[in-house]
């Protein structure tokens, strides 16, 4: 066994298991608040990575100006979808509200063709090229500082989360809507913010993932294999999100390099499956009892 | 640049809206003979889409030249064609509505995976001859595909062009080794065993297969594989742009002196917009001239006048574009050739005429005068990218298999 090529691939797979995890944390979020599971998060993250291709390559702008601007966009996405598409179908049947959010994520597939065509993009380098090595590993630089970002993100949602009103208000209305409502949080606001903050989580993702393997309308299909990853860490627990897209991102990496690149999506649906038998309620979801 | 890209979009949307009409009919000529069909299933929207327009338009393109220079033997052309999708369901629902109201001649078939669905009712019907977008190897099967044909060399013909260019660059017992990268489609999968026949041939050794899924992913994994083994070639199959731009990238950072090539699809001029300097050196397969390139003819002078003509703002045409207008030349070979012989146009006599074809000068699309092997036109040529002048410059003569 060389342990030092599997020490690579290892470090690879997390690394892009930290941007895997960012995704989740989108759906994981808006999950939690809304119970809504959002299949157009991918394509969230597809039109923030075009924003950030439109003023990076199109405008020219500083990328690191770019970044904050397209994520901002991203975010108020999110926002604008849930006020006005998610809020009027409170209190319908849950398949309905999935529905819109495929329904929104075709719509947004056909705005990006209809602005920047079908062809496939490359968005403007924007993070340092030369090799990283942690002692005698390589890792790919796009890959090992877009997860030094994720990371930095992700730290900063948790700390928000644990201290801030919002976060509060907000884990607050994910226990329990009525008790947060009966105590005067605004949980119309929530969900807003919910949204805003999922898809930020998402957009910035997409970013990060676009400027690793390029970008065209299909780039939204990276949100669906995310899903593997919140079904298994559960579907309300950002500590799951954050877990099992580093354990998926290896899986896959791992699997791909030794038993060949058609078998990543295998194994990763072998994990899926077997999770799903033992506890149906993923890693660390809530297993919600319901007494009649 | 915004404004470039928003002035893009808009053309594509007006070509949209032309679209949206789903039929577009030749100028209407002073013919008094029937018209005869061009039909096509084409992928307009959905993945193909990047392709489907360029298709399209070379198909519209060559429509209007061949009209303007008194339609095939007096008969006006007329190109019917809908929308698919790059969906197989919807490609055979054109196909049986356009078959029902025109009756065409020739038919365009958008995907490889159509193309092998609709064969039992094209060999059934024998009133229509098609090719398409694919090169896929399966179709030249004369038996099972009597009726459809490949417009240059199928995919494994390509791998053959370009492993015995590989073979020219190295000598006996010391050969250059080789890493095949494809997607994990049946599109990417199309080549592989037989290139690993004809590399055994050759003598070249294939020290690495690597698959991965199409399009944005990430391959640094499969970079640190490829790193271990040192190919002194790469081939790409199966992929239009990403992941080809980082396993470029990745594998030089690293220091490694590998060279990168492709296929059809993998070879278009994209590669350079969307890399710029990193895809400097790298090789693709084409059976077309390119559209900016120093080579001229007859009907590749014709062609770029057209294509001038018809959108004097779209510049260079992409090779779909090329492939398109190719495609349609066939087509009027063909049906010139059936009618010549006072011949009826049923799918069999135009195959027929399609397998007579011989040294076949194609007025400068192809280089040199083409043959007709198993339904294919299995010629090519290696071009590099030149990424300071912006295009794909020829690397070695016309190779025309046997």
């Amino acid at each position: 066994m060389d342990w030092l090529f599997f020490g690579e691939i290892s470090l690879a797979g997390l690394a892009m298991g930290g941007l895997y995890a960012l995704i989740a944390l989108g759906f994981v979020m808006i999950y939690k608040a809304t119970r809504v599971i959002n299949f157009a998060i991918g394509e969230i993250m597809m039109f923030a990575a075009y924003l950030f291709l439109a003023f990076a390559g199109g405008m020219e702008l500083s990328p690191w100006i770019a970044m904050p601007l397209a994520v901002l966009g991203g975010s108020i996405l999110g926002g604008v979808i849930e006020k006005t598409m998610i809020r009027p179908m409170l209190g319908e049947s849950p398949i309905s509200v999935v529905m819109v959010t495929i329904g929104i994520a075709s719509i947004l597939v056909g705005v990006v063709e209809f602005f920047w065509t079908a062809d496939p993009q490359l968005l403007p380098q924007f993070l340092p090229r030369e090799p990283v090595f942690i002692g005698p590993l390589y890792l790919a630089p796009k890959i090992a500082y877009g997860f030094l970002i994720g990371a930095a993100v992700l730290v900063l949602y948790l700390l928000y989360f644990r201290f801030s009103r919002g976060g509060v208000a907000l884990r607050a209305t994910a226990s329990d809507q009525a008790a947060a409502y009966s105590m005067g949080i605004n949980v119309r606001r929530v969900f807003n913010l919910a949204w805003v903050f999922g898809s930020l989580a998402a957009s910035l993702a997409g970013i990060l993932v676009a400027a690793t393997g390029g970008l065209s309308p299909q780039f939204g299909i990276i949100g669906l294999s995310v899903l593997v990853v919140v079904i298994v860490g559960g579907l309300d627990s950002i500590l799951g999100a954050l877990i099992a897209g580093l354990f998926i991102g290896w899986l896959e990496t791992v699997a791909g390099a030794y038993l060949g690149g058609e078998y990543r999506m295998p194994a990763t649906f072998v994990v899926l499956a077997v999770i799903l038998v033992i506890r149906p309620y993923g890693l660390f979801g809530t297993h919600e009892i319901e007494r009649v | 640049m915004l404004k470039s890209i928003l002035s893009k979009g808009r053309r594509l949307a007006g070509l949209g809206s032309l679209v949206a009409a789903l039929t577009v009919t030749a100028p209407v000529m002073a013919q008094d003979k029937d018209p005869i069909v061009f039909g096509g299933s084409i992928p307009l929207s959905g993945v193909f889409a990047f392709a489907g327009v360029h298709l399209h338009a070379g198909l519209t393109d060559y429509t209007s030249w061949i009209n303007s220079q008194g339609g095939i033997n007096g008969h006006p052309v007329k190109y019917v064609m809908e929308d698919t999708g790059y969906e197989v369901d919807r490609s055979v629902a054109a196909f049986k509505k356009i078959s029902g109201s025109d009756a065409p001649a020739v038919y365009y078939g958008d995907s490889t995976g159509f193309m092998k669905a609709i064969s039992a009712e094209l060999n059934s019907m024998g009133t229509t001859l098609m090719s398409g977008a694919s090169f896929a190897t399966a179709l030249t099967d004369n038996e099972q595909y009597p009726y459809q044909f490949i417009p240059g060399p199928n995919y494994s013909q390509m791998f053959g062009i370009i492993l015995e260019y590989i073979a020219s660059q190295g000598k006996e017992g010391d050969m250059p080794t080789v890493a095949f990268v494809y997607s994990d489609t049946e599109f990417g999968k199309d080549p592989i065993a037989n290139g690993k026949t004809m590399a055994a041939d050759l003598g070249i050794k294939v020290v690495e297969e690597i698959v991965t899924k199409p399009g944005s992913v990430d391959v640094s994994a499969e970079v640190l594989k490829l790193r271990r083994v040192r190919p002194d070639y790469v081939v790409f199959h199966g992929y239009v742009l990403s992941p080809i731009n980082e396993f470029m990238v990745q594998m030089r950072q690293m220091g490694l002196d590998t060279q990168f090539m492709g296929t059809f699809w993998s070879s278009d001029k994209l590669i350079i917009d969307k890399m710029g300097k990193d895809a400097d050196g790298y090789m693709g397969v084409m059976p077309y001239n390119y559209y900016d390139s120093d080579e001229t003819g007859p009907m590749l002078d014709a062609l770029r006048a057209q294509a001038e003509k018809s959108d004097p703002k779209a510049g260079y045409r992409p090779t779909g574009y090329m492939q398109g207008w190719f495609n349609a030349m066939v087509w009027t070979e063909v049906i010139k050739r059936t009618l010549d012989a006072g011949k009826e146009l049923t799918a069999e006599n135009m195959a027929a005429s399609l397998a007579s074809i011989e040294n076949w000068d194609t007025g400068g699309i192809i280089g040199i005068p083409v043959t007709v092997r198993d339904m294919s036109f299995p010629v090519g040529r290696i071009w590099r990218v030149n990424a300071e002048q912006g295009r794909y410059e020829p690397v070695s003569d016309w190779i025309h298999l046997d």
